[in-house]
Formats: C-alpha cells, sequence, structure tokens
C-alpha cells in the first residue's frame, strides 16, 4: 500500500479540448414492417455498429465509451448497448452505457460523449441509437402481470390455484406501446396537429417541405453523398420511405390524418408526417489526438448542445416546440444568431413541426413575451435548410435519428470547408415527446 | 464443379428424405441387405442455392447471435444438411442413416458469406473405416459462390453408426476410448435446455431427424430420451465464442455423451490472444452440470495469420 503524498495539491479541473465528429455509419431505415420487421434492436445496433467497425479499422480497439439507446425497448434489452458491444469486434473491455430521452437519445449520447471527451475523461466514443417500431415490446395486461407476480410468491397449490381463478378474459389482452403521451392521452401527431393549426401552418407549406424533403434525399443519394455514411442491411441499400418521384399534386392527394377532430382545416397527413421506423445509427467521436494517432478523418468539431422542456400538458406550448426555446439560448450562450449558420439539420418529425418552430422564432410578439427578447428571434435561410432530406423522406427511427444528423451535418460542413474566414457551422434541433428538446452546434474542419 | 457429379436440380426436402431413408430401414428390416462396404463413387451437387433469410433470422435469434447480413457458420451447415443427407440416403451407401451418431465436425469457414449470393452445394462420402462401437464414415461439404468461387467453407461430419459392422472393415486395434477421463473444470457459462430445444432447432434448421423431436420418437430409435442437436449444441458455443470472427477461423467439435432433454449444460471456454492482442483461438468444453459426464469438447481458431 503507498503512503499518502502529503505534498499532493488541491486538484484544479483540466482544461477542456475539442471533440471532434471521425463519421458515422448507419443502415438503411425501413418502413416498420418492412426489410427489417424480424430484426431487433440489438440486431439493428450491431449492424449499425459491424459497418463502423469496418469503415474505420476499429477491430479489437478499446473505445473510451459507447452510449446508445431505444425509445421502444424490450425489459430483457435493459443493457442494449453493451451487450452490441460484446457482439461486436470492438475490444471487449469497451464500456458502454444506455441512454433514452425520447427522440433526443441520438443526439444527447453525441452531446454527452463529446463533453467528456472535451474533459479528457475519455479519448474515443461511440454515440447511437436504435429503434424498431415492428419489433416493438409487447406486455401482458397489468392484471395479468399483478396475478403472475402473485402466483410467483404462492406457495401451495391452492393459494395457486386460487390465485390462477383471478384470471378474467381482459386480463388475457395485451399492452403494445403507442405514440400516445401519458398524460394528456393524445398521440404525437394529434399534439402537432394542435401547433400546427396554432401557427396556422398551411397544407401546402407543409407539403412542400415534405416534397422538399424527398427530392434532397434522392439528390444525395443520386452523388453518392451516403456512400461512406451507410452499410445495407438485410438487402435494403437506400432508405424504404424516399419517394423519389413524389409531387405536389400526388402529397395533395393524401387524406389528413391528424387534427381531424379541430376546429380548424386538418392539414396533417401521411404524407407531411414521418412514418413509424426501423433503423439504426453510429457516430464516431474523438479527441484531435486519437484521431490522428489513428490516422483518421476528422469532420467537424461538436461546439456545443443545450436541451430544453415545455409546459404542454394543458396547451402553454406545443408538444414538439421544446427546441424553439433550447436553439435562443444555446446562440446567445455562444454569441450567434441565426445569420452566423451554414446549414440548419431541423428533425422533421412533422413538416408541421419544422414550420411551427420556424413560424415562432419570425414572431415579434413570441420573440417578446416567450423568449424574452427585443423582437423576433429571427428566420433562416431555407435554402441552408434540411439539404440533404431528412425524416420525412429517410423515416424516423426515434432513437437513431440523432446519428443521422450528426454525421450528416459533419460531412457536409467538412465538405463546405471554411465560408467568410470561419469554419461552416451547423445548427441540430430535434424534438422529442414529454415536451422536450436537444440542440447542437457543430462546426466544420 | 466436377462433371461426374450427381447433380440436384434442387434442394432435397429433408423431410422426404427422412421419410425415405425410414422406408429403406424398414425395407431392410424386412428383407434383409447385401452388407456393401463401398461408398457412393460420385459427389452430389445443387446449383442455385439461397438462404432463407427469415429462417436465417430465427436461427440467428435462436442461438443467440445478433442477426448479421453473414450466413453463420453453422447455418451453413444446415443449408449444407439436405445435400449430405441425399448422399446418405442413396441406395448405394452403405449404412443405415436413421439413428447414426454424430462424432464430429471440423470446418474450414474461409470467407464471409453474403445471405444474398447464390451458392454451389457439394458433398461426398469417404474414410469408410472401423470404430470400436460400429462402423464410422465421413461426410464431406463443401461450399463455393455459385459460377464457381473458391470454396468458401469446407466442412467434414464425422459419423457413427453404432452396432453395425461391415465385412472387411476390422475395429481398429487400438480404438481410442472416447470416454477419456474428464475432469469438469469451472463453468464460463450455464445453458438451461428445456424439453423442447429440440423441437425448436428442428424448426429452424430444418432438420427433423426424430431423436430430436420427442420422447415418443426418441424412444422408437433406442433413445430413452429426446436429446439436442449436435449443430445445435455446436451453434451455441460459437455465438458464445465470439462475434463476428475474422474473415476466415476453423472449427472443430468432437461429440462424447448425448444432451438428454430438458438439461443444463455447463460450458468453459477459454480464449488465447495473439501478440497484437487481437484474438487467436478459443477451446471450449461442455459437460452435463449435475454429473460432471462430458458433452462435447473442441475449439475455435483464426485462419489468418
Amino acid at each position: 500500500m503507498t503512503a499518502s503524498n502529503e505534498q499532493s495539491p488541491a486538484l484544479t479541473p483540466r482544461t477542456i479540448r475539442p471533440a471532434v465528429v471521425v463519421g458515422g455509419n448507419r443502415i438503411p431505415f425501413s418502413r416498420a414492417g418492412g426489410a427489417y420487421a424480424k430484426a431487433s434492436n440489438q440486431d439493428m445496433l450491431t449492424a449499425a455498429l459491424d459497418g463502423l467497425v469496418a469503415r474505420f479499422g476499429l477491430a479489437d480497439e478499446l473505445i473510451g465509451e459507447v452510449a446508445a439507446g431505444a425509445v421502444l425497448k424490450h425489459s430483457r434489452d435493459f443493457n442494449l448497448t453493451r451487450e452490441a458491444v460484446l457482439g461486436s469486434a470492438l475490444a471487449p473491455q469497451t464500456p458502454a452505457y444506455d441512454l433514452q430521452q425520447a427522440c433526443a437519445t441520438g443526439l444527447e449520447t453525441v452531446i454527452g460523449l463529446a463533453n467528456k471527451i472535451k474533459l479528457g475523461q475519455i479519448d474515443s466514443a461511440i454515440a447511437g441509437g436504435v429503434d424498431s417500431a415492428s419489433d416493438a415490446p409487447i406486455a401482458v395486461s397489468e392484471g395479468l402481470r399483478e396475478i403472475l407476480l402473485d402466483l410467483n410468491r404462492a406457495k401451495t397449490i391452492g393459494q395457486k390455484l386460487s390465485i390462477l381463478a383471478r384470471i378474467r378474459p381482459k386480463d388475457l389482452a395485451p399492452d403494445a406501446p403507442s405514440t400516445g403521451e401519458p398524460r394528456t392521452g393524445l398521440s404525437m401527431g394529434e399534439h402537432q396537429a394542435l401547433t400546427t393549426a396554432q401557427w396556422k401552418i398551411s397544407r401546402e407549406a407543409q407539403d412542400k417541405l415534405a416534397l422538399a424533403s424527398h427530392q434532397n434525399l434522392a439528390a444525395a443519394y443520386g452523388r453518392g453523398f451516403f456512400d461512406d455514411l451507410m452499410t445495407p442491411y438485410r438487402g435494403l441499400a437506400k432508405d424504404s420511405n424516399l419517394r423519389a418521384d413524389t409531387s405536389l399534386e400526388k402529397l395533395a392527394s393524401l387524406a389528413p390524418v391528424f387534427g381531424k377532430r379541430l376546429g380548424a382545416e386538418a392539414t396533417m397527413t401521411a404524407g407531411n408526417s414521418t412514418p413509424l421506423t426501423d433503423g439504426a445509427s453510429t457516430v464516431l467521436l474523438a479527441s484531435e489526438e486519437w484521431a490522428a494517432a489513428h490516422d483518421l478523418p476528422m469532420l467537424a468539431n461538436v461546439i456545443d448542445g443545450e436541451a430544453a422542456a415545455v409546459d404542454f400538458v394543458h396547451g402553454k406550448d406545443g408538444l414538439l416546440m421544446a427546441p424553439v426555446f433550447a436553439v435562443p439560448r444555446l446562440l446567445a450562450r455562444n454569441g450567434l444568431t441565426l445569420g452566423d449558420f451554414d446549414f440548419f439539420e431541423i428533425h422533421e418529425a412533422f413538416a408541421g413541426t419544422v414550420l411551427s418552430t420556424l413560424a415562432a422564432w419570425e414572431d415579434e410578439e413570441f420573440g417578446r413575451a416567450r423568449l424574452g427578447l427585443d423582437g423576433a428571434f429571427g428566420s433562416i435561410d431555407r435554402s441552408k435548410l434540411n439539404v440533404n432530406g431528412s425524416s420525412l423522406a429517410a423515416g424516423h427511427p426515434f432513437a437513431a435519428t440523432g446519428g443521422r444528423l450528426v454525421a450528416t451535418l459533419a460531412k457536409m460542413l467538412h465538405e463546405k470547408g471554411s465560408t467568410n474566414d470561419r469554419p461552416a457551422r451547423g445548427l441540430i434541433s430535434v424534438c422529442a415527446a414529454g415536451g422536450q428538446g436537444v440542440v447542437a452546434i457543430l462546426e466544420g474542419r | 464443379m466436377t462433371r461426374d457429379d450427381y447433380q440436384l436440380a434442387e434442394m432435397p426436402s429433408l423431410a422426404k428424405l427422412y421419410l425415405n431413408a425410414a422406408a429403406t430401414a424398414a425395407r431392410t428390416r424386412v428383407l434383409g441387405s447385401t452388407p456393401s462396404v463401398d461408398l457412393p463413387p460420385r459427389a452430389t451437387e445443387v446449383h442455385g442455392v439461397l438462404a432463407d433469410i427469415a429462417k436465417m433470422t430465427e436461427y440467428q435469434h435462436l442461438v443467440g447471435k445478433a442477426a448479421r447480413d453473414i450466413i453463420p457458420s453453422g447455418y451453413l451447415h444446415s443449408m449444407a444438411f439436405p445435400v449430405a443427407m441425399s448422399v446418405m440416403v442413396r441406395e448405394d451407401f452403405p449404412l443405415p442413416l436413421l439413428g447414426m451418431i454424430h462424432l464430429r465436425n471440423q470446418v474450414e469457414h474461409l470467407a464471409p458469406v453474403q445471405f444474398s449470393m447464390p451458392l454451389s452445394i457439394r458433398s461426398w462420402a469417404r474414410n469408410l473405416a472401423g470404430h470400436r462401437a460400429g462402423t464410422q464414415v465421413e461426410l464431406v461439404v463443401e461450399i463455393r459462390g455459385d459460377g464457381g468461387t473458391d470454396v468458401l467453407w469446407r466442412g467434414v461430419s464425422t459419423y457413427l453408426a453404432k452396432g453395425v459392422y461391415l465385412p472387411g472393415l476390422d475395429k481398429p486395434a487400438s480404438a481410442p476410448d472416447i470416454r477419456e477421463d474428464f475432469q469438469a473444470p469451472n463453468p464460463t457459462g450455464i445453458w438451461s435446455l428445456g424439453v423442447d430445444a429440440g423441437r425448436a432447432y428442428a424448426a429452424v434448421s430444418g432438420d427433423f431427424n426424430p431423436i430430436h423431436l420427442s420422447v415418443f420418437t426418441a424412444k422408437a430409435l433406442g433413445m430413452r430420451r429426446s436429446i439436442a442437436h449436435g449443430m445445435y449444441l455446436a451453434a451455441r458455443v460459437l455465438a458464445d465464442v465470439g462475434s463476428p470472427k475474422p474473415e476466415g477461423f476453423s472449427w472443430d467439435i468432437s461429440f462424447a455423451a448425448p444432451v438428454f432433454l430438458p438439461g443444463t449444460v455447463a460450458v468453459r471456454i477459454a480464449d488465447t490472444t495473439a501478440a497484437d492482442g487481437s484474438w487467436a483461438s478459443s477451446t471450449f468444453a461442455g459437460w452435463n452440470a449435475r454429473t460432471g459426464r462430458k458433452h462435447f469438447s473442441g475449439s475455435v481458431a483464426t485462419l489468418v495469420s
């Protein structure tokens, strides 16, 4: 045993250092019930991880930490990420943890791990997320669950029989997950329909945004943009929701699915809402030293991140409007305005979400009363928005969307290089269930 | 591919092959047969074999593997098994298929095989030899990509026809006793195999050999209870050794006492690593957790030097 060193002074915190995005890998996203219908979350996360390991030569590599998560998760997957690591070619000594923050899961893993790298706690990290709407957990009913637990505690045959006699037909109905908010009973789409109507977002504006998403994603595939961001899985080489040939006419022909019981006109359709989707994504993060030592690229720095939440329960704000508050705080802290960005990645949960967010930022009264500003927060150049498509076209496997956004934006920023004597800069905004939102700034390099 | 091979137009159905084998066994019992010590002179081959992705996914989940696009080594064995079986049910194959005991599998998995790749599967029998408990034979399987790639996977399965002694094949004088002393070490894992483990593996592998399905069908073939498939045990141990493997690897498993179902198998896996820290090989053994009787042992090793 070593004697304590009385000369050891109080420790001072280390200075922070950059955290870089080395690259990413995802599997193509599939509409639920499609190519990945029989694939579990662990299967898909492993497939995305395998591709990342192969792309960056990480076999037998001990990574500082891996964090990922899933929104729809089986109880047996309590250690989903660690299990995926153990099943991968990474060194088995690589630690891992699961994280869950609804649709912000993926982005939050990136921010959390980047912070650890910045603080010098780890030198490398893999962030990720996965979700399967096809292989969703189904629980037994609450009544049956209690009976089974009592049965497990029963000691005599008589006790067991009397407990079994409590089972009623209604107890046998399974309990499947839904996208409903526990406190309001409204589905996410119904919540957004309220917000869409509040901000008077037109059907045509929503359809135009959806069309741009499909066209931009198709064009990105066309020029091979995803070649080094994706590994095919189960025969799928492209996001199966992508409709390269869709048109405003086709989108306009779809019947509304949300907001049909509102006083206002129902404007939200299957075309301007994201479908239930299966998929997984991963992002490799590192310190500059680690990336250089492994001769790996450095696409972008993870600059900063911010989370926000809104009081949506009685309608003070829309369920998916938290990023509206997170972004102004994040930009103020970094001395930036919306004009200082070259790319905006605003997750398209629904076209109405993106357009309501932009409308709120452009609203003088909202800026003054709710954001505490002198007037409107600002507007963004729409030619910088989701330029390689987003969730309306790619689909949205909840926890996997963050990793898709970060890897896509990092590559775009790296390609753009610098502009106006500064590195290209991008903003990511993700809304999430429970009235939450997580946003982040990346800078190209 | 050899022009002289027996070509099968399509993958034979295992169910039909088993029925065929049962009919042959019944006929032999009634009519008797002339013992032969020759093996079928030519190999049997099938082209254009594709993995059934849904079945493969079920297999991967059953044996505890993540569902990758690369075909598991054990699943390639399952895909090839009907071809090997169609060699063993031929009229000129000298041993009865039903009731044969699986002694050993030696596999060289030379390159990863994607599920979407059409395959050619070729099989033949060799090395008919005396065994202290009967007669043994080796079934060789070679898998190539359709159109004649290099061999991707080569497996040799050794089977024993217990109690069958063919004229001219002497028992080896110094037959090694497979029941060598086995001292059960500390396990690294425990498998609890349910009574339905045989049926579950039959459903994903297509191997409906009656000795695996139920007590009743197993008793009909002289077993006191149904037993786990040897290839299920091999697949589980391969999954437990870890994945993914390097580009090429070999594995070798020898079976001792059968695993009666339901049962609890204790397993020990020991890894060795290369100088650079990468995985080099693993040895493994499985035994009855209660009695310590050995069920199987073997090794997995990288083929990449």
